[in-house]
Formats: C-alpha cells, structure tokens, sequence
C-alpha cells in the first residue's frame, strides 16, 4: 500500500530524467548450463534528478550487482542503462561518483593525496585541488585529518573521507552501496543525518543500496523492494517527507508504519535467503 | 617474534660463546678430536691471515659474487616478468600459478647435474642453476603480490577514471611492492646459497671450489679459514637486509 | 558533455563483463593439461629434429631410458633406496631432535630469549659450505649424507616448536585463567594442543629441508651412490638416462611431500 502516488511520467520528465534502467538482465555462466546463475531478471526502473532512490532486498538480492551496471563497472548480459541520455558502457567518472562499502582509500597516500589523485583522473585543474579537498572534508567534519593516512583513522572516519571524497568528485549522481555498514549503529545515524543535510544542499540524484530499513526509510524519496533469485524489483514505496529529513521524522508514525510495510513486503525474501546461504555450505 | 634480549639473556649468550671457543681451544691443545675434522683455532686464524693477503682468494671472491650477481639479475628480470604476464588475466592465473608453484615444490637442487651437462663445470652452469632456482620466490610472489591487490580498490580506480598506468601507478605497483620486495629478498638468499653450493659440487673456481678443494687437499686449517668467511659475510648480509626491512616497516 | 567511445577506450574505463564467477575448474584443469602436453609434445619434437644431442634427450628416450637402463640396474636401484633410507632416517632424526631442542629451548622465557636468538643466527648461514667438513668428519658413506639431511631438516621443527609455544592467542589465556586454569592446565590444554600445531605445520618445510641435504651430500659424494652416477651420466654427455634418474628421484621426492601433506591434513583436522 503506497501512501502516496508514484509521481506520474510526465512530472518525471519535467523534473528529468537522471537514470533510467531499461530491461537490465545480469547473467552469469552460460544460459541452460547448470552452473548458470541468474542474478538480475529483466529490470525497469527510472530515477528522476535529485531523487534519492534507495535499493533494498535481502543477501544475494542482486542490488549491488545493479548499482554496478548502472555505474558502468559491469556489462548487463542484456538490457542497457542511460544516463542523461547517454547510454552506459563504462564508468563515466564525471557524471557518477561511487562511495563503496569498505572505504577505498588507498592505503599509501593521505587523506589528502588520495583526493589528490582522485582529482587528477576528473580532470580538475591542480590549483582547485586544494580547496575542493578542504571544503569536502569539513562538510564531513574530518578537515583536520588531512594529513593522516588511512591507517590512522578509524573505521567511521574513513568512511566519513571516503563519503567525502564521492560528494567532492562533483558529480550530478552519486552510487552509494552499503556506505555505513561497516560502522556502528550511532555512526550510521549520524552519518545518514549529514547525508540528508548535503542532499539538501546540493540537489545529487543518489542511488543507494542497503540492508537496513530504517536507514531506507529515513534516507529516501522512493525505496526499490528486490527480491533475490532471480533479483527483480518487487515494488517501490514512496516516502514523502521534505530533505533535509530531521532526526523527529523518526518518531512520526508515518516512519513505523513505512518500515512495517517494507518488513511486510520482505520477511518471506529474507527468509529464503536466509536458507540459500545456509544451503550453500562454505564458499 | 622480535623481543629486546634481557641482561641475562645476553649473558646467557655470551657464556655460550665463550664455552664453544673454549672448547674449541681446548680440543687444538689436546687433540681429542682428529685435527682433520677440527684443527688447532690458532692454525685457522693463521690460515685465514694468509689467505686473505692472496691473489687466489680475491679473485675466487669476485667470481663468486660475480656469480652470484649474474644469477640474481636473471632471477629478477624473469621473475618480474613471468608474474607480471602471467597475472594479465584472472584464468591465466589460475591455469599457469599452481605449475609454477608445483615445480618449485622439487627440490630444484636435483636438477643441478643437468645444469652441469648443459653448461658445463665453468661458472655458467652455476649463473643458470642460481637463476633458475631464485627465479620461483621472485615470481611466485610476484604473482601474489600482483593479484592479491583488493579488488575494491581497483573498483574504485576504475570508477574514477583512473587510465592503465594510472591504475598501475597508483595502486597496482604500491600495493603489490611489500610482497614483491620480499619475494626479491628471498631470492637473494636463494641465488647466494645455490650458487655456493653449486660451486662446492661441482666447478673449476669460486669460493664453493675452495672449500671443497681444501677439504680434498686434507688442508682443514684452510678449509675452516673459508667457511669463516662465507659465515662472516653470510651474517653481515643477513643483518644488513635485516635492518634494511625493519626501517622499510615503518615506512 | 558525454565521452566518446573513443575518448573512454582510451582512458582504459571500457566495463568488462563482471568477472565474478571464477572459472569452472575442470576447464582451468583442462587447460593446464593441454599446455602441459604442448610443451611435452614441442620438446619431443625439437629435440628429434635437432638429431642426436649431447645435452637434451626427448621425452620419449627418456622414458625409454628409464626402463632400460635405469631402473633395471641394480646398481642404480640401490643408490637409489639408498637414499631413500637416508632421507627417512634424517627426517627421523630431524623430528626428534628438532622437538626435543625445541621444547628445552622454549619451556623458560630465560632460555628462549637467550638461546633462540643463537638458533635463528646458525639458520641464517648457508650449510651447504660445511658439506666438505661434514664429509671430513663422516666418511663418505650414509652418515655424513644422514648427518647433513638432519642439520639442514631439525631447524625448522626447532623454530616451529618454540614458536608454537610463544604465540598462543593470548585472548584464549585470558578465558582460560578467568575459567580457573592452572599454569598446569594451561600448559596441557592451551600451549600443548597449540604448540603441536605449530609442530605439524613445520613437518612440511622440514622435510623439503631434509631432501635437500641429502640430495646436496648424494651430489658432494660422485665416488658412490646417486652422485656417482649423475656425474658418470653427465661425463658421458648421455642426457636421456640423466634426465631419467632425475626424474624418478624427482617423483620420489614429491611423492616424500604429499605423504608428510597428508599426515598433517590428518592431523590438524580441527583447523580449517
């Protein structure tokens, strides 16, 4: 039961369109080989400018496999995926900014070289390095680790640069898979709070995947509900809440009943592949 | 396992030393033991002052290092190479890695009579049978070192744009080095060894030869004289290297 | 401003299709064994090609000389359980030694922190210069190829069993000692269990050890044995019976390692 209407076609297509997924199959092995896999079954989605789409599906569900093809890391076995009208067939470093799961910092250079080098393959010009760098890290609160190497930061302020490091890169999309999993409950919320914040500031259509419903709920304007084997999209909820969300949205009912909903929608999903994996045996 | 030596420890250590030369000394004095296993101390310091003042011992010293150079060299060029093509592509590396690991599972050191046959008993034989046998850490670790780097940071690379030799110089080269390095290291003593031992078999000069000879000549004094200065070097090398990656850590 | 597809080639950002399904392992088996056979196939036919070579034989001439001339001489079986025996013997003794050393030098931190320290210095030089004087003070019989095999074969066992008793999780100490263990217990349950792990993973690199001191004295010794004749081959430039001996002792040496892989497979099940 949505809440609210899907914005209809026309009313994306004012706002625009920033991605749209058109019939994106993944498959691995070949087809009719009992080894065949198939993750991703004939995919459709659109995403509108300045929407903050979140994906959301059990283990396995194929949700980090999609934000990838929309990315341009991987090739669809069928279908195809625009952005801004320009089909994607390979990373397109200046209109898509990832931000991964583990902070991909490269361990050898600091904070700062690694914005440094970043840069460089944007094709920014040296003299703004300096200042793009500084203005990212003080929107995460890190401006005076700078200097440090990722070894010396713990595991939410490495995330924290790596976040910043996506939003530096200046990109109209963001791709963000499981940024905060690897950090604690407090660090998430108050992470989630600084993203709804920059979202707010600066328009990014972000696409975002995650395991967590209340990160979902909190974060998005849409949620994508996927189911796994094959990984469809199941339904899509609405959130209707302005951004920047504030920490009260959590405590309206609306937020419960939002969450209850996705749970409804999932339990049966997380359930088989709760017991796929323990099918599987060691991999 | 490193741990700072105690007082005590050290003492412990210095007794021990100072036990053995004792024994030592006091084994060339009654002759216990047959002076052709170990001769007289002051009969192995004389032999190690004349040695070192000849013609003979220099140049077997340079032939030995020369040797062992030339081995190294080879080792590493092949090496590097080898790892680097043969991580090019996921299935290439899972096809070719295990032979190279299973062949150096041999003891290489039986192959050494063919060494012999093919390149005779001059110093070649021992520059291909160094080569041949540093050639395994240099590469294997290559390998690993190469296609061990985290996949999500060669992501990330790849999302932002980063060229081919962007993606090498910035992550596949930095993450790779520590474990290249040590395969380098390990092949190093394993070049140093091998082509002593080679030398000690079968050949016609070297360091390894006059050993050898000196043990066929029935001249202990000399013979104990040489092993004193491949352990010397041995050592100072180890201790080098040692210190050498101990400041590379902190790094 | 969108790039080219040009422009993207270019920056080497082409998506590959995802490479996370690892290639099917009979096909990667399969693989390597035609390449194998290539090789085995392009040696066979450049070496007869070549004609009559002094220095290379083909796969075929040796395989014939094994049958012919090697194994059927029963001065050659002999060198070869000769050595057989001496590697075992030296493994034996390497194991023993190598534990019994071991266990002296780590039961007190005094003793492991002065004598270790001297254990780790001797393994650092290379023993093949001592093979003459190992030679001088044994004969040239199977003492001093058992000897050499023992002295290179008992370092690793001594350095894994000091070290098995030194580097137990000290998370597993601190639940032991708030369970109620005694020095006692925890010598029997922690450190023991632990320290004989650490003793099985050793069990592999001693062997390799062993097989190479014994194959470095065999080779030393050209007036008996194996060495004699590698030497008498290599003399003769007679590379098909060479490359034939080599060849089973090669196999003899594997087949050493996967028997000591498959001891401590069996016995260190609990260890994943």
């Amino acid at each position: 039961m949505n809440l609210a209407p899907t914005p209809s076609k026309a009313a994306l297509s004012e706002s625009g369109v920033a991605i749209s997924v058109r019939n994106v199959t993944q498959r691995y092995g070949e087809p009719g080989a009992r080894s065949s896999v198939l993750a991703l079954g004939d995919i459709s989605l659109t995403i509108a400018r300045g929407e903050f789409l979140t994906l959301l599906g059990p283990s396995g569900c194929g949700k980090s496999t999609l934000l990838n093809i929309v990315g341009g890391l991987i090739e669809p076995t069928q279908g195809t995926v625009t952005v801004h009208d320009t089909v994607v067939r390979g990373p397109l470093p200046d209109r898509i900014a990832f931000v991964f799961q583990e902070s991909t910092l490269f361990p050898w250079y600091t904070v700062a070289e690694n914005f440094g080098v970043a840069f460089k393959y944007r094709g920014v010009a040296r003299v703004e390095w300096k200042d793009r760098t500084m203005k990212a890290l003080s929107s995460v609160g890190m401006e005076t680790f700078a200097d440090h190497y990722p070894s010396q930061l713990s595991v939410g302020m490495r995330q924290r640069v790596n976040l910043a490091r996506g939003i530096a890169a200046g990109t109209d999309i963001l791709l963000m898979d499981e940024p905060f999993a690897a950090l604690d409950e407090q660090s998430r919320m108050v992470l989630g709070e600084d993203l709804s914040v920059l979202l707010a500031q600066t328009g990014k259509t972000i696409v975002f995947v995650t395991h967590s419903l209340a990160e979902a709920v909190f974060l998005s304007d849409r949620i994508a509900l996927m189911t796994a084997r094959p990984g469809r999209i199941k339904t899509i909820i609405d959130v209707i809440e302005p951004h920047p969300r504030l920490p009260a949205f959590m405590l309206d009912s609306r937020f419960s009943e939002l969450r209850n909903e996705c749970y409804a929608l999932l339990r049966d999903e997380i359930r088989e592949a709760m017991a796929a994996q323990s099918g599987e045996g060691a991999r | 396992m490193k741990e700072t030596s105690s007082l005590p420890a050290r003492a412990i250590q210095l007794a021990v030393l100072t036990i053995a030369m004792g024994a030592w000394f006091i084994v060339g004095r009654t002759g216990a033991i047959s002076p052709l296993f170990v001769p007289p101390m002051d009969a192995v310091w004389r032999a190690l002052a004349s040695l070192v003042q000849t013609d003979l011992f220099w140049s077997a010293v340079r032939t030995t290092l020369a040797t062992i150079g030339e081995a190294y060299s080879i080792a590493i060029v092949l090496g590097i190479l080898t790892g680097y093509l043969l991580t090019r592509s996921r299935f290439l590396t899972q096809v070719l890695e295990p032979i190279v690991s299973g062949l150096f599972a041999i003891p290489i050191t039986l192959f050494f009579p063919l060494f012999i046959l093919l390149f005779g008993i001059g110093p070649a034989s021992k520059v291909a049978y160094g080569a041949a046998y540093g050639f395994f850490p240099i590469a294997l670790n290559t390998i690993a070192g190469l296609s061990g780097v985290d996949r999500g940071l060669l992501n990330a690379a790849r999302s932002m744009g980063f060229s081919r030799l962007g993606t090498f110089r910035h992550v596949l080269f930095p993450a790779a080095f520590p474990v290249i390095l040590m395969g380098l290291r390990i092949g190093f003593f394993i070049c140093f060894a091998s082509v002593l031992g080679g030398e000690t078999i079968s050949s016609v000069s070297g360091v390894g030869r006059n050993i050898a000879l000196a043990a066929e000549l029935m001249e202990p004094a000399r013979m104990y004289a040489w092993i004193v200065v491949v352990i010397v070097t041995a050592l100072i090398l180890n201790t080098l290297v040692s210190g050498l990656e101990n400041r590379m850590r902190g790094f | 401003m969108s790039l080219t597809q040009t422009e993207m080639r270019q920056a080497g950002a082409i998506a590959r299709p995802s490479r996370k399904q690892f290639a099917h392992p009979a096909k990667v088996a399969r693989t390597r064994s035609l390449i194998v056979l290539g090789v085995l196939i392009l040696w066979e036919m450049t070496t007869r090609l070549a004609g009559n070579s002094d220095l290379i034989a083909p796969p075929s001439s040796i395989v014939r000389a094994l049958f012919a001339d090697v194994l059927p001489d029963a001065e050659i079986r002999r060198a070869i359980a000769l050595m057989l025996f001496e590697v075992v013997s030296a493994y034996a003794l390497a194991i023993a030694g190598g534990l019994a050393l071991g266990l002296g030098i780590g039961s007190t931190g005094l003793s492991r922190r002065s004598l270790f320290p001297i254990v780790l210095l001797l393994y650092a030089i290379p023993q093949v210069v001592l093979l003459p004087l190992f030679t001088l003070g044994f004969g040239i019989g199977p003492a001093a190829k058992i000897a050499f095999g023992f002295s290179h074969g008992v370092f690793p066992v001594l350095v894994n069993v000091v070290a098995g008793m030194r580097n137990v999780n000290p998370l597993y100490l601190k639940a032991a000692q708030s369970m109620g263990a005694r020095r006692a217990d925890i010598i029997r349950n922690l450190i023991f269990p632990h320290m004989v792990a650490s003793f099985f993973a050793g069990l592999r690199l001693a062997m390799t050890m062993t097989l190479l001191g014994v194959i470095l004295a065999e080779l030393y010794v050209s007036t008996a044995g194996v060495g004699y004749f590698t030497k008498l081959f290599a003399e003769n430039f007679d590379p098909a019976p060479l490359f034939a001996l080599i060849g089973t002792l090669g196999l003899m040496a594997i087949g050493l390692n996967e028997l000591v892989r498959g001891l401590e497979r069996r016995f260190t099940r609990w260890k994943n």
